[in-house]
């Protein structure tokens, strides 16, 4: 048989080569043991063992001579071994497709495995003393690397792929192919292959395009091909073998962490405050410049266009979020992003701040007032503090807000935490205003970076900024001069639950039915209830841990009543699944040990 | 691995007696509530409540423990009672009110040992001044 024939020949080149060591030979009668076992009962050449008779006609180079078996190679057995690996390769290549036909995913998944596992034992024959040139091994492991997981072109169509090969074969045709004898039927997959293989450098020797072809001639009568030269082609095409270099990501260290690419588009700091100045030009700002915000505004530009929740909350309830978030971003300007929750909470009260700030309403001064106030005091990034400068300057002169805003923010100033903001605004707006209305502003509030927390959002362009409309916090607005009051009933709806209509979208969407208003407005209050809900326990939680910043453990606690988190299930399985690497790192304090993070933070 | 089957046996008979207890106790109110409304309750209506209060309060224990742990403490609170009960209105303040009245009650046995120490204090000292004044005259 031929295998039989081609070990032998391949014992004895390695023996003539003088580079053959113990390990080598052990390898070559594994796999020749393998061959046997692995041959199909019917005798029909699998893709294992054409795949086996590839690498065995080729060169085993071992380490140990690189020289001598390097001087060798090329000279006395390039056209011998060209020939065994041209009529092995076009064996394993007919077969392959022949198996496609037949079997396709099998075989993909069989012949991935078995290059697996031929590499693997190649790696024995052909060692490092090889990697200037192309080797099988190199190759096949660029093949699994690159070769797209379903790749079964019939036969028609397997014009196509070959020609791509060939354009982009010229383009790269410095891969060494000395001893690689990889010869596949239309000879592009080899051609590119090797330049995917020489990619990171190493690209030495010029492909012999026409050795290949000579080879590949003179095998092809030999090749027991069944199919003609269509199979042949239908396999390369297949095979798909782009052979362009394997996707290194270079700033994941392990590949397990790429994951869906990011689909959110960076948010354009400068157009977001464009829409939101025209917005509030539009509608009437809220007054709810009690809300000392922002101290996280720089937090929440940094994280801009990293975190995904801000975009929909932001977009959405930019308006609504002033007073909440001005509420949030008071507790915690301060706070690390160690929590999420803090996270997206800055992150919102970071973006309405500023848009309020920008409106033209003199309640937001205040706000803006307070935002420099805190910015300065917790200045986290230099970003944000421009942007609040910013907003300062666009904002008017409405000095009255600006005392309230002052009391508030004093107030608020004292308050540590998101919680502790509310908390302190709540009493106080309760004693002032009805407690009812107070309520589910404060509720909202929370609500905006809890939602983003929840509900694992996928990254949608933020909504035009008229969902925005007015800030419907009616609750703050109390507290505000009564001019702004007087142009805010009509918003009062609309953006209120403004934000929500976000998820209420979803909803609809993953209810792949047309749904009624009704039904969404339905949804839209029991979301509203829901958030408001939760953020009532995380508020309470931490209370009864003594606290007055919502920390992690609240927010596990939460999950875990939520039966989220159970003694299977921790709250970092769930943040490695869920979250993006940026808050894996600040969430799990190991994540990132042993890394090293460019840039530098 | 006999053993381990023994205790779950004796596991699963504890459980059994416990809800069996808390059936009768189901039963007894919904008597009450059955006399005082003048409606009758069926038995599975019964079985289904007891059932459910069996297993909520397996829920209530296990968010108590994490309620303590929460607060870093080893000991289930009152304000672990409270922090469960908060979502009734109703129960909450019921819950509240109770523990009013317990914590003045406490205080107020507090006030009465500390009157009796006092007193037996003041007692003692005396005897001990006297002892002392005798002791030393």
């Amino acid at each position: 048989m031929g295998l039989c024939d081609r070990l032998a020949r391949i014992s004895l080149n390695a023996t003539g080569g003088n580079a053959t060591t113990a390990a080598a030979q052990a390898a070559l009668g594994r796999m020749a043991e393998a061959m046997a076992h692995r041959n199909t009962p019917d005798g029909e050449p699998t893709t294992r063992t054409l795949l086996r008779r590839v690498l065995d006609t080729a060169d085993p180079r071992t380490p140990q001579r690189p020289g001598s078996a390097r001087a060798c190679s090329p000279s006395v057995h390039s056209s011998q071994r060209r020939r065994s690996l041209g009529s092995a390769q076009r064996a394993l290549l007919e077969t392959t497709s022949y198996k496609r036909l037949s079997n396709q995913t099998k075989a993909t998944a069989r012949r991935r495995s078995y290059r697996a596992r031929a590499i693997g034992q190649w790696s024995h024959v052909q060692a490092s003393g090889h990697l200037e040139e192309q080797t099988p091994r190199t190759l096949l492991k660029n093949i699994l690397l690159t070769a797209p997981e379903s790749s079964i072109v019939m036969p028609e169509s397997a014009v196509q792929p070959v020609q791509e090969p060939q354009v982009v074969q010229p383009s790269r045709r410095e891969s060494s192919r000395g001893s690689l004898e990889l010869q596949f039927p239309e000879f592009e997959p080899p051609v590119t292959l090797a330049p995917g293989l020489l990619a990171p450098g190493r690209r030495k020797q010029r492909l012999r395009l026409s050795v290949f072809q000579q080879g590949v001639d003179q095998d092809l009568p030999l090749s027991q091909e069944p199919h003609g030269n269509t199979d042949a082609s239908s396999f390369t095409s297949s095979l798909n073998l782009t052979f362009a270099t394997p996707l290194q990501p270079q700033s994941v260290q392990r590949p397990g962490l790429a994951r869906r690419p990011p689909t959110r588009r960076p948010v354009d700091v400068g157009a977001f405050l464009q829409d939101l100045r025209d917005t509030s030009q539009a509608s009437v700002p809220l007054g709810d410049s009690h809300r000392t915000p922002v101290a996280t505004l720089p937090t929440d530009t940094v994280l801009e266009d990293t975190q995904p929740f801000s975009h929909p909350l932001v977009s959405h309830r930019t308006w609504s979020n002033v007073p909440e978030l001005q509420n949030n971003s008071s507790g915690k300007p301060a706070q690390s992003l160690a929590g999420r929750a803090e996270e997206v909470n800055v992150l919102d009260v970071g973006f309405p701040n500023t848009s309020s700030g920008i409106s033209g309403e003199g309640g937001l001064e205040s706000l803006e007032v307070g935002i420099s106030e805190k910015a300065e005091e917790r200045m986290e990034e230099g970003l944000s503090v421009s942007e609040v400068k910013e907003a300062t300057g666009v904002q008017g002169s409405a000095r009255e807000e600006e005392h309230e805003g002052h009391t508030e923010i004093t107030e608020a100033e004292g308050s540590q935490g998101a919680i502790e903001a509310m908390e302190p605004e709540g009493s106080s707006r309760d004693e002032d205003t009805s407690s009812g209305t107070a309520s589910p502003e404060l509720a909202s509030s929370t609500p905006e970076f809890l939602r983003a927390r929840q509900l694992h959002l996928e990254l949608s362009p933020p909504t035009s900024a008229a969902d925005l409309g007015s800030e419907p916090l009616e609750p703050l607005s109390v507290r505000l001069p009564p001019r702004s009051r007087t142009a805010r009933p009509r918003p009062r709806q609309d953006p209120y639950k403004a934000g929500l209509s976000h998820y209420a979208k979803l909803f609809s969407f993953y209810a792949k039915m047309p749904m009624e208003k009704k039904a969404l407005e339905m949804v839209e209050k029991c979301l509203d209830k829901y958030f408001q809900h939760l953020c009532d326990d995380l508020e309470v939680f931490a209370a009864h841990a003594g606290r007055k910043t919502v920390r992690p453990e609240d927010l596990e606690l939460l999950m875990r009543r939520q039966g989220l988190v159970t003694d299977q299930v921790s709250l970092y399985v769930l943040v490695e699944r869920h979250l993006p690497l940026e808050y894996r790192q600040l969430l799990i304090p190991c994540a990132f040990s042993g890394n090293s993070v460019f840039p530098a933070q | 691995m006999e053993g381990d089957e023994a205790d779950e046996q004796q596991q699963f008979s504890y459980r059994q007696r416990l809800k069996a207890a808390v059936h009768y106790t189901v039963g007894c109110l919904c008597e009450e509530v059955a006399s005082d409304k003048e409606m009758q309750f069926s038995k599975q209506t019964i079985a289904a409540i007891s059932e459910v209060t069996f297993r909520q309060c397996e829920l209530f224990a296990k968010d108590l423990e994490m309620f303590a742990r929460h607060a870093k403490r080893s000991t289930i609170n009152t304000e672990d009672v409270k922090l469960l009960a908060r979502r009734s209105n109703s129960l909450l303040k019921f819950i509240t009110e109770k523990n009013e009245e317990i914590t003045q009650f406490n205080l107020e046995q507090k006030a009465k040992k500390k009157k009796k120490l006092e007193d037996g204090n003041k007692n003692s000292r005396e005897a001990a001044e006297a002892g002392t004044e005798e002791s030393e005259t």
